[in-house]
Formats: C-alpha cells, structure tokens, sequence
C-alpha cells in the first residue's frame, strides 16, 4: 500500500494531464478480458434476445410478441413454473433453515454438521437428468418406495392421484437440489447468530419465542429472503430434470422454450424471444424486489 | 456487612468427569460489587453462569433475596447481564436495544421511552438513541449494554470480563464509570475479570478462585496485603517468595540461605526443622535499614532497571530473587550491578504462606 | 435442552431419510436388471456402451477446456480488482452473480440466434466452433462459483503486500501472477475447478440444443428408451459428483487459514 499510494499522488500531480488520460485505459485493460467476455457471451446474447422480443420479424417495434404470452398454454406454463418454484423454494428454504438450525443450534455430535454439509454440497449439484432417474427409481410406478408402499402397507401411492410426473412430483423432485443448496447458504448465517445473543435476551425476560420473533427472524430475514430467491430462480431456470421426468407432458415454461428452440413449435421465432424476456423478467423482478427490500428495510446492516 | 442479598450455598458443578466448580460458599450484601478474580479456567465464568441461570449447580443452592431460586430459568431471575462480546442486538437501535427488556415484560410506551431516556443520560450518551450498534465504538456499545442490563431495574448485576474488548485506555474510564453507575444505583454486582488490577481497583470485596475453589474472599486491601494462599500471593501483585527452614518455631526464628532471621511470631504448628515459603512484595524491601524496617538480609545485586522515576533491583539471597522498587534519587548514584546489598524491611511485612 | 435435541434429532432423522431413501432406491433399481435376483448387469452394460465412453469423454474434455477458460478470465480480474480497482467491484460481482438469475435455456438461447452460421462470428458454422461455443456457455454458468472461490482465496493472503514485496524484489507482471498469485490461490482456484466439473459433466440444456454429443443429452437419451440402465448412470453420475465434493472438502483442508484481510 504504502509504495504505491505515496508514488501515485506525486505522478498525478506532477505529470500534465495528457499523462494522466493515458494512465487510466492501462488499468481498465485488467479486467477487459472480463468484461469483453461478459458482453459478448452474457449480456449481448441476452440484450439481442430481449430487443427481439419487442421486434416484429421485419423489425418495427411491438408489444404484440409480449400480448401474445397471454394464450391459455403459454399462460399455464407460466403459471406451473412459477408454482413449481416458488413451492420449492419456500419449502426447500423452510425446510433447510430447519436442517440448518438443527445442526447448529441443536446440540448435535460435531460429525452430524460435517455430514450434513458434505452431503448438501454434493446434492444440490446433483440437480439434472440424473436426479429424474433417481427419482423414477424411488417414486415412479415401479419405484421402491411405490412398492414397499403397496407390499408392505397395503397402501396404493398412485391410487391417492399422486404422479411423479405432476406438479406435487416436480416439486418434491426439485426440493433434492433445493433443501441442500438452502443448507450450504443459511448456514454461516446461523453461525452469525451469537450466543450471546440469546443469553442476553433470556436475562432481560424474553421468552425463547420472543427472543425469535424480536432477534433471530429479523436477523436471518435478509439471508433467507434473498435464499428463497436464489432458489426460485434456481428452479425457474431448470429444464433438464422436468424434461427427463416428464418429457414435455408437464408443460413449464423452459420446456415449452425447449421445444419452440428445436422446432420453433409457436411458428414465430420473436414469440420465443418473447417467451425468453419473460423468464428473465420474472427472475429479475423478483431479485429487484429483493435488493429494494433490503435498502428499505436493513438500515442496520453496515 | 449489611444483610445477605444473594447467598450461594455449597454449589459444585461438574461438566463429566471434570469438576469446575466444588463447593462454594459466599453471602453478598444488598449493594455490594463483589469481584470474582481468577486465571481462565478457574471457574469464576461457570459460577457467574450459575447465578445467572445459564448452567444448573451440580449441587448446593443459590437465594437472591431469601428466596432460593437454583431452579428459576434464566428469563425469571431478573439478572442484569454485561458480556466481553457487547452482544447488542445488531437490528436493534441503542434506544430499541434498551428498551427491550422493558418490551418483552410488557411496559407501556411512554414509561419505557421515559426509562430508556434516563439510562441514556446514565451512560452519558443522550443523543446516540437512534443509532445502530455497529455505528457505535466499543466502549460506546458496552455502555449501551450495560444500559440495556440496567433498564428492567434487575435485582442482580452480572458484569463477565466487560472490559477484556476494550482497549487499555476506554478500559481504565470504563470501569470507573462501572462503579459509579454501581454506587449511585446501590445494586447488587459480581464482576468477573482475570485482571487483578481491576478488581483490587473497584470492588468492596474480592473472590480470588483457583481451580474451582473460592482460594479467599476479602476486601481489596485483605487480599494484597494478607494473602490468606500461596496462589493469592502469587496471582495478585507482584511477590518475592524466600524459602526458609524452622529453626525454631515457637519464637519464630528461621534460617534463610544461611542468614538467620526473627519473625516474632509462633509458628505452630509447624514444627523445627520444616520449611515453609515467606512472601514479601517489592514495595515491602528497601535497600538499608529505615524506621520499622529492621528486618535485614544480605543479599547481591543482580540487575537495575531504570524505569525513570522508579528503579526497579534485582537482587540475590541464596538462590532466591527479590525484586524490589526504589525512588530515583537524582543526588544519589544508582545501584550497580554485583555490588552487595542490604535488604530492609518490617518483620510483619513478611508473610508465611500456606501451601 | 432435552426437548431442543429430540427436535435437532427428528429434524435431522427425517432429512437424511428424504436424501438417502432416493439413493438406495436408485441403486436397487439399477440392480434389478437380470430378474429374480440383484446383479450389476446394468452396470456391465453401461460401461459396455461405446457412446458411454465417447459421450463421457467428451463432457471430460469439456469440463478441462471449460475451467482452463475460467482460470483464465476470473483469476486475473479478481486479483487486479482487488490490486487496483476494488471500487468496481460491486459491479463486477454483480456481473458474475449474473448467471444465476438468466437461465441457461435463455443464454443458449441468444447464442443461436446470434452466432449462427450468417453472423460476423459463425462459431456455429463448424462443429470446432460449436465446441468452442459450448464451452464458452458452460465457462458463463460456472462463473459465479468460480469468482467466488477465487476471491475468497485471494482474501486469505494479502495481495497487496505480497505484490509490492515482489515488485521491489524485481519480478515482472507474469512473474507475478503465475509464480506468486496462482500457487497461493491454487486451492480456492482448484475447488472452483472440481466444482465447475460436477456442473458441467451432465449438463444437459446447452449441449443438446448445440447439438453436442456431450454426457447429458446421452443420459436423457437412455433415459427416454432403457428401463434399468438409467438407474445405474444416476448412480454413476452421483458417484462422480461425490468426487468432485470430496476433493474439494480435502482441498479445503490445506486451504491458508489465517485471514489476514487487506482491507
């Protein structure tokens, strides 16, 4: 620090401007790898695909691609995925605070912890094609669980309108990715926690719930909000498990996206542009909603 | 004393097979600050945490005013807590933090604003209310969370290493701001610290702990200059220990590397010919005889230290050092190192430790 | 207390249930194939197929080219916004945090529409191209886990100080990043890596809509027509993705401790 910082102020100051202009491109040229690659394999990309979602195919602006997104099936679509992902990532957020907090809080041998975040670190990469095999093989018509269900309880699984290949099935497939990505996110978190924290609170009289409702929740909020989010984007994006689990009898909007890419299955190309600006919208606004909450709300956080 | 407030009873607390705290007695007064001292591990922090509730006495029982509450959740004790950590509630603003345990017992708005208002003025920090604690300095949050611990009027004030965080100079302000806000208050305090300074600097009474055991408990003054164990002696303040052999013991007389000294006092029950170990501290010996210090060993000279107004000197008898601390007399030479000396000092000051 | 661990304990218990009943039931499944009695045939078989071995190495090749690219772009930047330009930063991660909200589908999306075969750069036109375009889409999506790795590992050591020590000594910038940067970050920079290889060895969305004979759309393939050999390639596939976990636990073992934080 101190060589450069003492050298730099003398540089500028004796040098005339014209060196000066000169100096700040040499420290642009560090990261413009990065940004070169950002632009032109991230952001162009999808700048190119959101402007052609408000083109017609000769070019002239319209709203019409994005009015189109309204029919029944496009719609449904919608309207499943956000289901799927948003029931995923509540449940899989909520379910992972608890596992989380289980084994920080809950006075567990050490190795449970390492296990666990071992595991969970293994598991929610095992998202994909795979994880709809796996899921086949335990809940499908022929899968062990279906069977020990039938054999041993008597109790027919499918018989209650449950299939893999629905809604309850996506999500509960979709929660093996979820929960453990949860678990490997809120759990520095919850070591923030200080127990400290609690004792104080338990010697002013709060009771353990209100030292909850008045510390801990307030404190973990921003965490798992923005959690909760990072995992209904995590969803919303996915297609390859739906696809090996359903094929395309479950109609979620990456599917439906899928097949328009391969054969342009809507017969216009900019209502899959449309299609595309829609997934980004959604997940975009819902981290907008994230970032305006936390500025609103977290004066607190430094 | 005035009457017992908080009176711990025969408690012992053992984690397995390791017992950290075994059988400690002690009554404190209403409105005494009662330092518990000790090196870490001593159990001076599990014997706080079982007054405040946080751990269970293995056995014996802990009365706050008469009553027992050794089976009171932490949350029903009314004890006012201060961490080394601060441990104010980072979403909390110092004002919210105050107040809160005004909040969760249920206190009217305006009565717990008025309050918070007031413990503000207490810790002299009246125009901070709105700020979060990370925008605080740490002497600042540590007044805010003493401010906090105060605000429910607690029957107890349960202060662990408050000032281990601070730095050396907001530690020194700290602690006497402490004990005023104590003193004005009149509450009932126990303050943990391994610092001996701190203690012997505002306690009425301290506990020194060694190893799970109340090793003594005495006023500030008892405790340095009456030792009543070798590890008292030792862990506060600084002390030159002789090693001496009986030579005889009803009149007090023993043998220290060869040089025969008069203690003036009986020595039973030990008996002629046992060794004992004697402790002087440094400000106890001078160099020469003077008044009361008849009292004299030979002894060499091993190193000076020049410290300015104060030199400290080293000195050898036998195999034993003595340190002890003289005025820089400007008129005078220093000592030099190797030349022989003359320690003086006041038989009574000479203290037999018990083992 | 008491009550608090019988919770710890039925909430972990149900947890572990839920994530190893799949597994078992995967790998019971897979055996299944000769009938009557539990044997590895699946197994046999899988690693029998020709197309397993060409589409698994292909996805290999792949995941080395794919993380060689990440290196490439992510140490440098992450070491010269921490150098030179930390009040870019928030922008910088914003870029890389990028990916996780614009799904795959959408960025593969864009790049047929944009480098096909008519376009100023027709990385479509040749199946090298392609390749090349394919690793380029899997370098975006390893992006995030991959910044951050690195610049978690750069925060353990102190880059400045290291950097001045090195420039008063005389060492040039290559000197710097390959004898100086790259070791002391090798470990974060290698968890990055085996992290980047379980993303990528099954991915599926990109290579099947390049039309690349990669590891994924191969999986979906036997998926959509075999009974039990699926089973096996899952089992396969987790076997894979536990590796990769483990190396990166041990690597995190040897990772500097001590943070001595610039800043």
């Amino acid at each position: 620090m101190a060589t450069i910082s003492l050298s730099e102020p003398d540089a500028a100051h004796a040098a005339p401007p014209h060196a000066r202009a000169v100096r700040l491109p040499t420290q642009w040229l560090g990261v413009a790898p990065f940004f070169l690659f950002a632009i032109f394999f991230l952001i162009a990309p999808t700048a190119y695909l959101i402007l052609g979602a408000f083109q017609t195919p000769e070019g002239t602006f319209t709203l019409g691609n994005l009015a189109e997104l309204w029919q029944p099936t496009i719609r449904a679509a919608y309207w499943i995925s956000i289901k799927v992902s948003f029931a995923s990532a509540v449940i899989g957020a909520l379910v992972g605070l608890a596992i989380a907090v289980a084994i920080v809080r809950g006075g567990l041998p050490r190795w449970v912890r390492g296990a666990t975040m071992t595991f969970s670190g293994v598991a929610s990469n095992f998202a994909g094609v795979p994880l709809a095999f796996a899921f086949l093989a335990t809940l499908g018509r022929l899968g062990l669980v279906t069977i020990l269900l039938r054999d041993i309880f008597g109790f027919n699984l499918y018989a209650t309108g449950f299939n893999i290949l629905s809604f309850s099935g996506l999500t509960l497939t979709y929660l093996y990715f979820q929960i453990p990505l949860m678990v490997v996110i809120i759990t520095p978190a919850i070591d923030g926690l200080k127990k400290e924290w609690g004792e104080a609170a338990a010697t002013l009289g709060a009771t353990q719930w209100q030292y909850w409702r008045m510390v801990v929740i307030p404190v973990l909020w921003p965490s798992f909000l923005g959690t909760v989010i990072l995992l209904f984007a995590n969803a919303f994006g996915a297609i390859a498990t739906a696809y090996a689990l359903t094929g395309s009898s479950l109609n979620i909007v990456p599917i439906l996206l899928y097949a328009q890419i391969r054969g342009d299955v809507l017969h216009n190309a900019h209502l899959g542009y449309a299609i595309a600006f829609g997934m980004i919208f959604i997940t975009g606004m819902a981290n907008v909603f994230y970032i305006w909450f936390r500025t609103r709300s977290e004066r607190w956080l430094k | 004393m005035t009457e017992t407030y908080l009176s711990i009873q025969g408690v012992q607390k053992s984690f397995g097979s390791t017992t950290v705290v075994r059988d400690f007695n002690l009554d404190v007064g209403r409105g005494e600050f009662i330092s518990f001292l000790g090196p870490s591990g001593c159990g001076k922090t599990t014997m706080l945490r079982m007054v405040a509730g946080f751990e269970e006495p293995s056995a014996g029982k802990i009365f706050v005013g008469g009553k027992d509450v050794t089976n009171l959740k932490p949350n029903q004790r009314k004890v006012g807590m201060v961490f080394q950590a601060y441990a104010l509630f980072p979403n909390l603003t110092v004002a919210q933090n105050i107040a809160f345990g005004l909040r969760v017992a249920g206190t009217p708005k305006a009565e717990s604003a008025q309050r918070v208002q007031e413990m503000l003025k207490l810790i002299s920090l009246p125009h901070l209310g709105d700020r979060y604690p990370y925008q605080l300095s740490g002497g600042q949050q540590q007044r805010v969370a003493l401010a906090r611990a105060l605000a429910p009027k607690p029957r107890l004030l349960l202060l662990d290493e408050p000032l281990s965080a601070l730095d050396a100079k907001v530690r020194v302000s700290l602690r006497e701001e402490i004990r005023s806000i104590q003193k004005e208050l009149g509450i009932t305090t126990i303050f943990v610290t391994h610092d001996q300074e701190e203690a012997l600097s505002i306690s009425d009474r301290i506990v020194v702990m060694n190893n799970g055991r109340a090793d003594q408990a005495g006023t500030p003054f008892e405790i340095y200059n009456r030792p009543a164990t070798r590890f008292v002696a030792n862990f506060v303040g600084t002390l030159n220990v002789l090693e001496a052999r009986i030579l005889d013991a009803e009149a007090g007389s023993v043998d220290v590397a060869g040089q025969t000294l008069a203690l003036h006092r009986d020595l039973a029950p030990k008996r002629n010919g046992d060794t004992i170990s004697l402790a002087l501290r440094p400000e106890a010996v001078s160099l020469g005889r003077t008044g009361e210090r008849t009292g004299a060993l030979d002894a060499t000279i091993a190193d000076v230290h020049f410290l300015g107004s104060v030199i400290r000197v080293r000195t050898k008898v036998g195999d034993s050092t003595v340190s002890l601390d003289t005025f820089n007399d400007p008129t005078m030479p220093p000592p030099v190192s190797g030349a022989p000396a003359e320690l003086a000092f006041a038989p009574r000051d000479l203290m037999v430790l018990a083992d | 207390m008491k009550s608090g661990k019988f919770w710890a304990w039925l909430t972990f218990g149900l947890g572990a249930a839920y994530f190893i009943i799949p597994l078992l039931a995967t790998l019971e499944f897979a055996m299944r194939m000769r009938r009557g009695t539990y044997s590895f045939d699946a197994f046999a078989v899988v690693f029998g197929d020709p197309r397993f071995q060409q589409t698994f190495g292909y996805s290999v090749m792949a995941a080395i080219f794919t993380i060689l690219l990440g290196v490439l772009i992510v140490v440098p930047t992450a070491y010269w916004i921490r150098l030179r330009m930390p009040h870019i930063r928030p922008i910088v991660e914003f870029v890389t945090l990028l990916p996780l909200v614009i799904p795959a589908i959408v960025i593969v999306f864009g790049y047929i529409r944009m480098y096909g075969s008519n376009s100023p750069l027709p990385f479509l036109a040749s199946a090298r191209g392609t390749d090349a375009l394919l690793v380029i889409g899997y370098a975006i999506l390893a992006l995030p886990y991959m910044y951050r790795a690195v610049d978690t590992g750069l925060r353990t050591i102190d880059v400045r100080t290291l950097t001045e020590a090195a420039q008063i000594l005389g060492a040039g910038w290559a000197t710097i990043i390959t004898r100086l940067i790259l070791p002391n970050v090798l470990i974060a920079v290698l968890s990055g890596a085996f992290l980047t290889f379980a993303i990528v060895i099954g991915e599926f969305t990109m290579a099947s809509l390049l039309n690349r004979p990669a590891f994924g759309p191969y999986l979906q393939n036997i998926g959509a027509n075999r009974a039990y050999e699926p089973a096996a390639l899952a089992v396969i596939t987790f076997a894979v993705t536990w590796g990769c976990m483990s190396v990166i636990q041990m690597l995190a073992r040897f990772a500097p401790k001590s943070a001595n934080r610039p800043d």
